[in-house]
């Protein structure tokens, strides 16, 4: 079967006029300039202008959009607002990107029964912001929460830092309404627990948009804590602060997050931010949550135990401000990257827990044998690591050095039994590091799933799974092979 | 009469897949089956020429405690599971009205009760799956980290699907520490709407129960809250006491009915209680259906199904959990009053959302479709099973697909 990648495109005049008709003149971009904005999503090394832009305002325009690529045989991708930083909204050359950005308002707050129902392309933060005043909130707090999309949310099966107590989107939506890439609407979930049938929407939370465009989302939202505390340890080295976080949990205490940086990290954040942390080889964030009379007694143990692994200091947040400064610290340390670094790589990868030392002595060595200085960012309680590799774009060679690295990096999460990735998706990105994880069984079933929902393999093709290898090509971090370097293939 | 099913108990994920394509090159109807204690549940079952059981395979593959994760064999009683994990003061907080319920069967039929106020459905708790599909091969999905979004989620999809498309060899789950301290408060009301009235209250605070449960007879008018707490030992104290102020006749508002002072139960007795509550829906050969709901419709649950037993002299229990909206409701009558009150129930979707029928009698069963599911569904449905299960060869017509 062609991919439909590789298909010259077929939007012509008249289906830009079919799409103007649909979603209207101003919502319909074909403008060079204007589709420039749309040529990657947060994951800028990857870059392709689509052939068109459509912006519909409502499910019924999704559906008719969709039903004419369905009929032309064009490709389609699905975009919220473009922070996903996998490359998962990366459109196809001749395709159509699907921008859900028109799609943002809010159809129900119900809070009798703990639910908000958006339109994709409401972002994650309003939500809390709108039930906020009657103290409820939505949990999962992916970085991006401020500007990222619902919508891309589902898609990306987001998490967060308090993922470890709370779960991520997939523990939280309730119901979606998907266009199929048919184009036929189906309501997948439901607001009541317990729908009879196949867990389907586990199945859409998290498909990058493979499976379909989801139209409206019901949340569920759960009451803000009563009490949080939270405390930064500091510490000479990352095994003191990893065995910290053994004991915590060996304690039986789940935390509501436990984040760690390392120096590197610390030093950008300082710059950026000035949360005044302090001067250490790695700082252990820990915060614990729910009624007041189980959060002091267990915060008591949690800083016992920070302290008897060996912290330098213990700072407990007294208040509100104190712990917002420490975690924008925390939140800004991607961002905060620019202040130290020309240009920095972001990976996502998962080893099991208790191997976080392991794998981070061996990222140590590794900066330290290709020269480039890598920061560590992660979600230490649940094994996500997000390693920040520093490179220079003007030094010839290095981007492509930063790219490899990252990529071994990803070999040894899955050496050490863990994933690819933790919450930034597979996208375009990962897609050939999907074989190092899987075998050839368990993706040709995948593969197999995903055409039982799009049998013309029409949406977002070209992400998630791998395409099938070429010839003579061996598993591992992405190499250019010779039949793409003469220019005679692709990948997509 | 038909032959009997011929019954294969693989000891190996390898002969249970060899098993499956063997029966689908054969296109023989086949069920997987755990301990059978849900066989019967759904659609009465069609002619079954195979019955593949898990009981060989029933081991612990992994647990890796520091990480709190565990890999277990689909034939594993969850009951044993957890005085295994135990051992290293951890658990799968899954409970089900069943002891001798496997991994495999739980995951398969989502089987969840009381805890799934806290920790969720199995669904929740699964993290990977190994499955042995019906051309032979064994795949996997998910994997044995908690976090990791690489991939179809292919494990969860199997939640609910009673064994139609694919059969589970293991299942890796995301555990949690055994809390230290556990208290269940129970207080009795003297009627349905006393009993709403102080779920919406106790809901509306800061309390986090890990369950939260009521149990009702309707012909016998008997209303009870259960609540359990637990967390450390001072918390659940703390906790318990604040539940049970609120819960005090004395600071209810009035018209709450006569009722008296709530009562902590702790220990074995606790383990008891909420044991009793899970398995007496069970105890009869009445029909069980599973019952969902928008929580903030208890009240109308509540008289809805006071007015069906009125209606058709069925007698009724439901054993549910309040702040999720879910639960079992046992039908007892003749079949005619059982399939007039299972009716009745689903008039009413507006009020009770899922009506789905476990256990009936055959006669029931043939009046009415247990499972009630989104027809909108359907073309979605018939495409995975065919990519699953080409023969048709899995889960004899039993359902949902």
């Amino acid at each position: 079967m062609n991919d439909a990648a590789f298909l010259g495109s077929r939007v012509n005049d008249t289906l830009v006029s079919e799409f103007r008709d649909i979603c209207g003149d101003q919502a319909v971009l074909n403008d060079p300039v204007q589709l420039l904005a749309y040529e990657c999503d947060g994951l800028p090394a990857l870059r392709q202008t689509p052939a068109l832009v459509v912006l519909p305002g409502s499910a019924d325009e999704v559906q008719r959009v969709v039903r004419i690529c369905a009929r032309e045989g064009i490709p389609f991708v699905a975009r919220g607002h473009g922070t996903g930083l996998s490359g998962g909204a990366l459109p196809v050359a001749g395709g159509v990107v699907i921008s859900l950005a028109r799609m943002n308002r809010v159809v129900a707050i119900d809070l009798p029964n703990r639910q908000v129902t958006v339109e994709p392309g409401v972002t994650n933060l309003e939500i809390t912001r709108l039930v906020a005043p009657h103290g409820y909130y939505y949990a999962p707090d992916p970085s991006s929460q401020q500007v990222c999309s619902i919508g891309g949310n589902v898609a990306e099966n987001s998490g967060g830092a308090h993922c470890l107590k709370y779960g991520f989107t997939v523990h939280h939506v309730l119901a979606v309404d998907l266009v199929l890439p048919n184009g036929d609407l189906v309501q997948i979930g439901s607001t009541a627990p317990d729908a009879p049938g196949p867990d389907l929407l586990s199945l859409i939370i998290g498909s990058e948009g493979t499976l379909g465009i989801v139209t409206k989302i019901t949340v569920r939202i759960l009451r803000k804590p009563q009490t949080v505390q939270t405390l930064l340890a500091a510490y000479d080295s990352i095994r003191e602060a990893g065995a910290a976080v053994s004991d915590i949990i060996s304690a039986g205490i789940v935390p509501a997050a436990v984040e760690m940086m390392d120096a590197l990290a610390i030093r950008a954040s300082e710059a950026a931010v000035h949360p005044n942390f302090p001067p250490a080889d790695t700082i252990l964030i820990v915060e614990l949550d729910g009624p007041a009379p189980e959060v002091h007694e267990l915060f008591a143990t949690v800083e016992q135990i920070c302290r008897r692994a060996g912290a330098a200091t213990v700072e407990i947040a007294a208040d509100a401000d104190q712990r917002l400064r420490i975690w924008k610290g925390r939140k800004a340390a991607f961002a905060a990257m620019g202040r130290v670094s020309p240009n920095y790589y972001v990976q996502d990868g998962v080893v099991p827990r208790t191997k976080l030392p392991d794998v981070l002595e061996k990222i140590r060595e590794l900066s330290q044998r290709c020269g480039l200085p890598i920061g560590n960012v992660f979600h230490a309680g649940d094994g996500n690591l997000h390693p920040l590799i520093c490179y220079d774009e003007k030094i010839p060679g290095q981007a492509t050095l930063a790219e490899e690295v990252a990529g071994e990096i990803l070999g040894y999460c899955v050496e050490f039994g863990g994933s690819i990735t933790g919450e930034h998706g597979v996208g375009a990105d990962k897609k050939q590091f999907m074989a190092q994880m899987f075998s050839d069984d368990d993706l040709d079933m995948m593969q197999r799933v995903r055409d039982a929902f799009d049998p013309q393999r029409l949406c977002n093709p070209g992400k998630v799974l791998p395409t099938p290898r070429l010839c003579g090509e061996v598993p591992g971090p992405y190499r250019q092979h010779p039949v793409e370097a003469a220019g005679l293939a692709d990948r997509f | 009469m038909t032959t009997a099913a011929a019954v294969r108990e693989p000891d190996t994920p390898e002969k249970l897949a060899a098993a499956l394509a063997d029966a689908s090159r054969g296109r023989r109807s086949t069920i997987v089956s755990g301990a059978g204690t849900k066989l019967d549940w759904g659609r009465a079952s069609g002619h079954v020429d195979c019955i593949i059981k898990t009981s060989r395979l029933n081991r612990i593959v992994a647990h890796r405690h520091g990480d709190l994760t565990a890999t277990i064999q689909s034939g594993a009683a969850l009951t044993k599971v957890n005085r295994q994990l135990a051992v290293r003061g951890q658990w799968l907080p899954i409970d089900t009205a069943f002891d001798a319920a496997t991994i495999g069967g739980i995951v398969a039929t989502n089987d969840a009760g009381p805890l799934r106020h806290r920790f969720g459905t199995p669904r929740d708790l699964l993290i990977g799956v190994t499955l042995a599909l019906t051309d032979g091969r064994i795949i996997k999905a998910g994997g044995h980290v908690v976090k990791n979004v690489a991939g179809y989620d292919l494990g969860r999809l199997m939640s609910g699907s009673f064994g139609a498309l694919a059969a589970i060899v293991d299942a890796t789950f995301k555990l949690l520490p055994v809390p230290a301290a556990s208290q269940t408060v129970v207080a009795q009301f003297a009627d349905a709407a006393s009993l709403a009235r102080a779920v919406a209250h106790l809901s509306d605070t800061d309390l986090e129960p890990i369950a939260f449960d009521v149990h009702v007879i309707v012909p016998r008018g008997e209303y009870w809250l259960l609540v359990r707490f637990a967390t450390s030992p001072a918390a659940t104290h703390a906790q318990v006491a604040s539940a049970r102020a609120l819960l005090d006749p004395s600071t209810r508002s009035a018209g709450s009915g006569q009722a008296p002072p709530s009562g902590v139960v702790s220990d074995a007795d606790e383990d008891k209680l909420w044991r009793d509550h899970r398995q007496d829906i069970w105890k009869s050969d009445a029909a069980v259906v599973r019952v969902s709901w928008l929580p903030a419709s208890l009240a109308q649950v509540l008289s809805r199904l006071e007015a069906i037993a009125k209606d058709t002299g069925a007698s009724i229990e439901l054993a549910a959990r309040a702040g999720v909206g879910a639960g079992f409701v046992r039908i007892d009558g003749d079949d005619r009053v059982q399939t007039t009150a299972i009716e009745q129930l689903r008039a009413r979707g507006d009020i009770v959302n899922h009506v789905v029928v476990l256990r009936a009698a055959s006669g029931v069963k043939q009046q009415i479709d247990p499972w009630g599911r989104n027809p909108q569904l359907d073309p979605l449905y018939r495409s995975l099973k065919q990519t699953f299960d080409p023969e048709g060869i899995l889960n004899a017509g039993r359902g949902p697909i």
